[in-house]
């Protein structure tokens, strides 16, 4: 079937799509309860939208479409609210992270709907390796053609975004010595990665896509697990290297610093994306994954390298007028505390020092989903 | 010249142990039966066509084995027990006092209709009330499950355990105060009940908040835990039965004591690892050894009957309480099947039947028979409630 139109959305309008944990409270490993959780959610109403994922220990929530930060943080908070309403009722824990520390994906199921029996059935044992938590922003781009554009010309930040949300540094059971080791999952799947250099919607949907799809690889885009890709029924692009964040502030910053850097991009002051920018961009995007804010980056134009917390610092600060224009100075703000005081990778491994194994870990990553203003106690939930 | 003999009644009970573990393992690979009814059945079997050679009661060892393997089920039942739970969704705990007292009243009126005193309905009901805890807790983890089911038979079976022992000492004092002239005997044995039960919570207490601190005072508490707590567990039996305390109570408290104010979090290893498998064989022989075949025959009539209304009693209060409580009506339905195993191995420890002179009657005969059904047929029951909710690996519902 043919890509569809790239259908037309309000310029830098916004969605964020959530993939969650469900935790059992008893031990802090995960618990096959999203079948429980969407039946008791399906009764009352939902602010936004909640769906399974791929195993019956994950669900995944989504906003509506939002054109501002406090819409996107007003609603995350409704959904959270209501999430741990239902969660209380259920004995179950829900947390982000972009990884659970010490869970066997051997454990996992995989939840009873026809999408996610052909990947399991295709992709075998990786299916439930997936079993990883991420962030999806969604921005709204008014053509094709623009959506391509700002795809490739995002390239250069993808590592602040990796660094940013950076929550799985422990994977089944050991600490990876990473900051974000949920990529290196994806990076197991065909067709992940970067996206083909190509910066028309036309060239992309008629030329590429239609090549892809007659050799049988692809039907859809879902087919692709890139780090961005364009949504053409919702004419976004939706960028999938964020880690979910502990709590939904910084899901809710991280969202409006895309769509603030996406403004500034559309202004094209800077040099246009060309195919000789991803030399770098793999290196890149490895040292933030392994190195965090401390990775080194290197710039895909002039060759320059520096520390990613510079980078991600000056930048923030290059775009104070975006920010403004879009009231968006408050996630700027939060972002820029968290380079400099570390993200949730760091906040995480500190959680384990502290309690001394990998349940204290998950145990204070469900107290600060709760509310990240209540105070972890060391006592049963 | 050394005179070599063997010496059969030394040799006994071990080989049972393991052939009921190797049956175990047979009949669970191709039947699916839950490894614990093939135990029951095999001691109950063998202990009654062989009794000279197998007298349970006479071998002290096995009886503080077993003893040990309770305790160390009971400690991990309590420890996955979340009391906060029970607040945030009191439904849970209104459904666990409902089934109880609807099962209480329906067993207490099928008994006084069959002939029984008031007396011995009231005991029959209290311990009809129960569910077993290391059955429900071995069947689940056995089966890997989780989902409403699984979470609500272990928090169901701890409210009906509770409400069964509370149930039962409250008729055992009024049974005596019927007694005419021995209000104060009966005022004694309540005082000490009270205190018993009371140094038993005490000692469970202790250990629940001093073992999280040492562990945690070592610094790998996440690789110790496991032995830390086994030890911890056998070192409180022992201590209960040296002093005459409870050691149900002393352990339940344990568990929960660690798991609401624990210190250190440590991944305690399900079932405690090969220790408590090797366990769980000598406990579930033990239990059913101690089961007659004339007493099961005996009241096996009144015993079905009141199994029906033990089981049709919480099976209607769990199903019909699951909306509100933010469950389907079919999984609570399966969760009340859950219940199904009933252990009188704990009223056993607390109270000899004969206080009660409940022994060789009628209605003992019958709790002896239900027990016996229910050892086996309990959990196959609960595994089939995990099957149906889907709450099994998927490797074993495909």
């Amino acid at each position: 079937m043919p890509l569809g139109e790239f259908m037309h959305s309000d310029a830098l309008s916004m969605g964020v799509e959530l993939e969650l944990q469900l935790v059992n409270l008893s031990d802090f490993d995960l618990t096959a309860a999203s079948p429980d959780l969407l039946h008791l959610l399906a009764k009352r109403p939902f602010p936004g939208n909640v769906t399974p994922e791929i195993t019956q220990s994950m669900i995944e929530i989504c906003t509506d479409v939002q054109t501002r930060y406090t819409g996107v943080l007003g609603q995350l908070t409704e959904i959270r609210d209501t999430l741990v309403r239902a969660a209380d009722i259920l004995n179950i824990g829900i947390c982000g992270g972009g990884t659970h520390p010490f869970q066997k994906w051997t454990d996992r199921k995989i939840f009873s709907k026809p999408r996610f029996a052909e990947v399991s059935a295709l992709y075998g044992y990786l299916a439930k390796q997936f079993t990883i938590f991420g962030q999806h922003v969604h921005i709204g781009c008014t053509s094709g053609d623009d959506a391509m554009f700002l795809l490739h010309a995002l390239n250069r930040y993808v590592p602040h975004f990796i660094a940013l949300s950076a929550s799985s540094p422990y994977v089944q059971g050991g600490d990876t010595l990473f900051n974000s080791a949920r990529l290196n999952s994806v990076y197991a799947f065909p067709l992940s990665g970067r996206a083909p250099f190509l910066l028309s919607w036309d060239e992309f949907a008629n030329s590429y896509f239609s090549k892809m799809e007659k050799t049988g690889v692809v039907k859809s885009m879902k087919d692709f697990y890139w780090d961005i890709r364009p949504k053409p029924e919702y004419g976004t692009i939706e960028l999938r290297v964020c880690d979910t964040p502990l709590n939904v502030e910084r899901a809710a910053a991280l969202a409006a610093y895309l769509q603030v850097l996406c403004s500034y991009l559309l202004e094209r002051r800077e040099a246009a994306p060309e195919e000789d920018d991803y030399l770098v961009y793999n290196y890149n995007r490895f040292q933030a994954c392994r190195f965090g804010f401390d990775g080194v980056t290197v710039h895909p134009k002039t060759y320059e390298s520096s520390i990613l917390r510079e980078d991600i610092l000056a930048t923030l600060n290059r775009l104070k007028p975006h920010a403004e224009t879009l009231d968006a100075q408050a996630a700027l703000t939060h972002l820029s505390e968290v380079a400099r005081t570390g993200n949730d990778a760091q906040y995480l491994r500190q959680q384990y020092q502290e309690s001394g194994s990998p349940e204290g870990m998950v145990h204070s990553a469900i107290h600060m989903f709760r509310d990240r203003r209540r105070r972890t106690r060391w006592v049963a939930m | 010249m050394t005179e070599f003999s063997i010496n059969i009644s030394q040799m006994a009970w071990p080989c049972v142990l393991a052939l009921a573990w190797l049956l175990g393992d047979i009949l669970n690979r191709v039947l699916h039966l839950p490894r614990i009814s093939v135990y029951a059945l095999t001691g109950f079997v063998l202990v009654n066509l062989f009794p000279d050679y197998l007298s349970p009661l006479d071998n002290h060892s096995l009886v503080l084995l077993a003893n040990i393997a309770f305790g160390l089920m009971l400690f991990e039942f309590a420890y996955r027990i979340n009391l906060r739970w029970l607040s945030l969704n009191p439904w849970v705990a209104v459904t666990g006092l409902l089934e109880a007292g609807a099962t209480f009243a329906a067993v207490y009126c099928v008994a006084l209709w069959y002939g029984s005193t008031q007396l011995m309905s009231l005991s029959l009901a209290a311990l009809a009330m129960s569910s077993s805890p290391a059955a429900v807790l071995r069947v689940i983890n056995e089966q890997r499950s989780s989902g409403q089911v699984s979470e609500r038979i272990l928090h169901l079976t701890a409210i009906n355990s509770v409400l069964a022992v509370f149930a039962f000492k409250l008729i055992l004092v009024y049974g005596v105060m019927q007694a005419p002239g021995d209000l104060l005997k009966a005022s004694a044995q309540s005082l000490q009940v009270m205190l018993v039960a009371c140094a038993s919570v005490l000692a469970g207490t202790v250990f629940g908040i001093v073992l999280p601190t040492i562990l945690r005072w070592r610094g790998r508490q996440a690789q110790d835990s496991t032995l830390g707590f086994a030890f911890a567990v056998i070192v409180l039996v022992a201590l209960t039965h040296a002093t005459g305390l409870s050691p149900i109570l002393a352990t339940l408290s344990f568990g929960l004591v660690a798991r609401h104010r624990r210190i250190s979090l440590g991944r305690t290893q399900r079932n405690f690892g090969v220790l408590g498998e090797l366990l769980a064989v000598v406990l579930f022989v033990f239990a059913a050894s101690t089961l007659a075949f004339s007493q099961v025959l005996a009241g096996v009539m009144l015993g079905g009957l009141l199994l029906v209304m033990r089981l049709g009693s919480k099976i209607i209060v769990t199903t019909l309480l699951a909306p509100v409580s933010g469950i389907s009506m079919r999984k609570g339905m399966l969760s009340g099947l859950g219940l199904a195993p009933v252990s009188v191995f704990l009223i056993l420890n607390l109270e000899q039947p004969n206080k009660l002179g409940m022994a060789m009657t009628n209605e003992w005969y019958a709790l002896v028979a239900m027990t016996l059904i229910l050892e086996i047929a309990g959990p196959i029951l609960t595994h089939l409630a995990l099957f149906a909710a889907k709450e099994t690996p998927e490797e074993m519902e495909q």
